[in-house]
């Protein structure tokens, strides 16, 4: 069954995927990285909270968590590019999901700054 | 050991004098939460004197000032926006989506509110005769009160209490007491805000409680959500007291389904209108009715995503459908299935003896299908107030008109088509008060008032939106000359 299967689980599932990035970079020395990613999370909280419509609440398919797990002991070069790839693929992946333009629109942007296109 | 609620009356938080608790328990999980005090006559007799005491002053509070501790207040809703949601899961039991998208209702209310100042405007007209000008003013009207049902612990109440004091009025609330944590927080934030004392006041119980209010000859307005039966005894009651009163009913909402819709997207809608908040909201989809060939799709389309809903504790964010309010309310919704079934229906999903693997002790219900309903039958007409939706069938448009308007309710309405002639057509012929065209839940938002019609509404001025200006405000005309 898919856990990324509510509007909830995405926007909280997309937050504490940058929470993670952003301790992942501020522990290799990154901090521009760390900073973008702990701003975005704080933007994902706020959408999760701004753009939950009650009335249009529908279950969502065909998306897993397991397909987007990050390897962060990895903090070599290709494994920095490596989680900037699944993380911009996260958000391609679950963005036109969302049936709210605003948290669509959020979650495209997070996607574009991972170097999504 | 658990706590129990105070009330909140003049500024302090103080204890009822109830010599009755009830126990409040999480429906999910069973644990006890707290007990909440059965308030007496008494202890509401002391908020009303408290809400009257300050009535003077905070009416003369510029409306701007009034206006202004709604944004303090917003800003104090978002900052504590998650905590609040828990809370409500821990109570109710609906899913994580479901409880913030209620907070966040209740946060639309809080913003109407803050229009109070533009909203509260009159109008005048110069010269009405030779050197008379007549103007209107609008003026708080005294204490008003809400009591409020267990379904949207933290959003009704927001419906009444924002707009209510912004206006100028003083407030007293009384929520479910199966429910009264989401309150307790609210009246904590209310409380930092600091509001001359008296303003609002927080009574929890239950039938004495809300009889006193009805019958306290200081009180002017009651503000009612819950079912049509009890929405029936507050309308008269309170009206044969003298007061305002806005009696907000239950409902057998029906959705019809023409075949030019786009069944599968439409399904998917209506699962959320039909399970959300397992079924326990008064614009839940009670019954689905299929025009023509549009039933067997619906019926199959429904049967499989049906199937395929998660069931299981609000705080897990995978849950997609949380656990019905009690053991009371699981067993009359059985009842209810099970007597669908003896009454010809097909019970096509069965939610009947369900169960969550980790939460045995819990209140579950599983979402459930009943085909092949009967226009005369119980469950065509009876509220059920749980996850169950009946599948009717019509032969036409006109026939699924037929249907809906047959209902003793009315509170609302959906049609899912491609085709803008039956849309039109649903919306003029169809007697509701809330219609949706491809929405299953047509909630009103804030500044809109929630519509009900039939017994699923008793009163003139609705909740929400300019009714609840013209509810909550006495008008004044002014005819003035000067020689």
């Amino acid at each position: 069954m898919s856990s990324l299967n509510t509007f909830g689980a995405i926007l909280s599932y997309a937050a504490e995927m940058e929470a993670q990035l952003g301790a992942y970079y501020a522990g290799i020395g990154k901090a521009e990285r760390a900073k973008a990613a702990d701003k975005r999370r704080a933007k994902l909280e706020r959408v999760r909270r701004e753009n939950v419509v009650e009335i249009t609440l529908e279950p969502i398919e065909g998306l897993d968590a397991a397909d987007y797990a990050l390897d962060l002991a990895d903090v070599s070069t290709e494994g920095q590019a490596s989680v900037e790839n699944i993380a911009a693929r996260f958000y391609r992946d679950v963005a036109p999901k969302i049936n709210v333009r605003a948290a669509q629109r959020a979650l495209e942007r997070c996607g574009r700054e991972h170097g999504g296109s | 050991m658990s706590k129990t609620i105070k009330n909140y009356i003049d500024g302090e938080w103080v204890e009822s004098g109830a010599s009755t608790l009830i126990p409040v328990h999480d429906p999910a999980t069973c644990e006890h939460l707290a007990d909440c005090p059965d308030s007496t006559a008494a202890d509401v007799d002391l908020a009303v004197r408290a809400a009257k005491a300050a009535f003077d002053e905070w009416r003369s509070t510029p409306v701007l000032v009034r206006a202004q501790y709604m944004h303090h207040f917003k800003v104090m809703v978002e900052d504590n926006f998650e905590a609040v949601s828990r809370i409500v899961v821990k109570e109710h039991g609906k899913t994580m989506d479901e409880a913030r998208g209620e907070v966040r209702r209740g946060i639309e209310s809080i913003d109407f509110a803050m229009s109070v100042p533009v909203l509260m405007r009159s109008d005048g007209l110069e010269d009405i005769s030779s050197g008379i000008d007549e103007t209107t003013v609008r003026q708080p009207a005294g204490v008003f009160a809400a009591i409020t049902p267990f379904n949207f612990p933290f959003m009704v109440p927001l419906w009444f209490l924002p707009t209510a004091i912004t206006c100028g009025n003083t407030f007293i609330l009384k929520p479910s007491p199966q429910t009264p944590l989401s309150t307790e927080f609210l009246f904590e934030m209310l409380d930092e805000l600091d509001l001359p004392e008296g303003v609002v006041n927080l009574v929890n119980g239950a039938v004495p409680s809300a009889t006193a209010l009805m019958e306290h000859p200081d009180v002017t307005g009651v503000s009612f959500v819950g079912s049509s039966a009890v929405a029936k005894i507050i309308y008269e009651t309170c009206t044969r007291n003298g007061k305002r009163v806005q009696a907000q009913g239950g409902a057998k909402n029906y959705i019809a389904v023409m075949p030019d819709a786009d069944i599968e997207a439409s399904v998917k809608n209506i699962l959320g209108a039909a399970y959300g908040c397992a079924g326990q909201r008064c614009l839940a989809a009670a019954v689905a009715v299929g025009v023509g060939d549009a039933y067997d799709a619906l019926k199959d389309e429904l049967a499989k995503q049906v199937a395929n809903l998660k069931v299981g504790y609000g705080l897990d964010e995978t849950t997609q459908m949380g656990t019905v309010i009690s053991d009371s309310a699981k067993e009359r919704i059985e009842t209810m299935i099970a007597q669908s079934a003896t009454e010809g229906a097909k019970v096509v999903v069965d939610g009947r003896d369900f169960n969550v693997d980790g939460y045995e002790k819990g209140s579950w219900v599983g979402p459930t299908l009943i085909a092949d309903v009967q226009p005369d039958t119980t469950m065509a007409n009876e509220e059920v107030f749980g996850p169950v939706l009946a599948l009717m069938k019509a032969d036409s448009f006109d026939d699924a008109v037929d249907i809906i308007n047959q209902s003793r309710y009315g509170n609302a309405a959906s049609i899912f088509t491609s085709n803008g002639k039956n849309a039109r057509e649903f919306k003029y012929s169809v007697n509701a008060g809330n219609i949706g065209v491809n929405i299953g839940v047509a909630a009103p938002s804030a500044s809109f008032p929630f519509g009900g019609q039939k017994d699923s509404f008793f009163g003139d001025l609705h909740g929400q939106g300019m009714d609840s200006i013209e509810f909550y405000t006495e008008r004044k005309i002014v005819i003035e000359r000067w020689v």
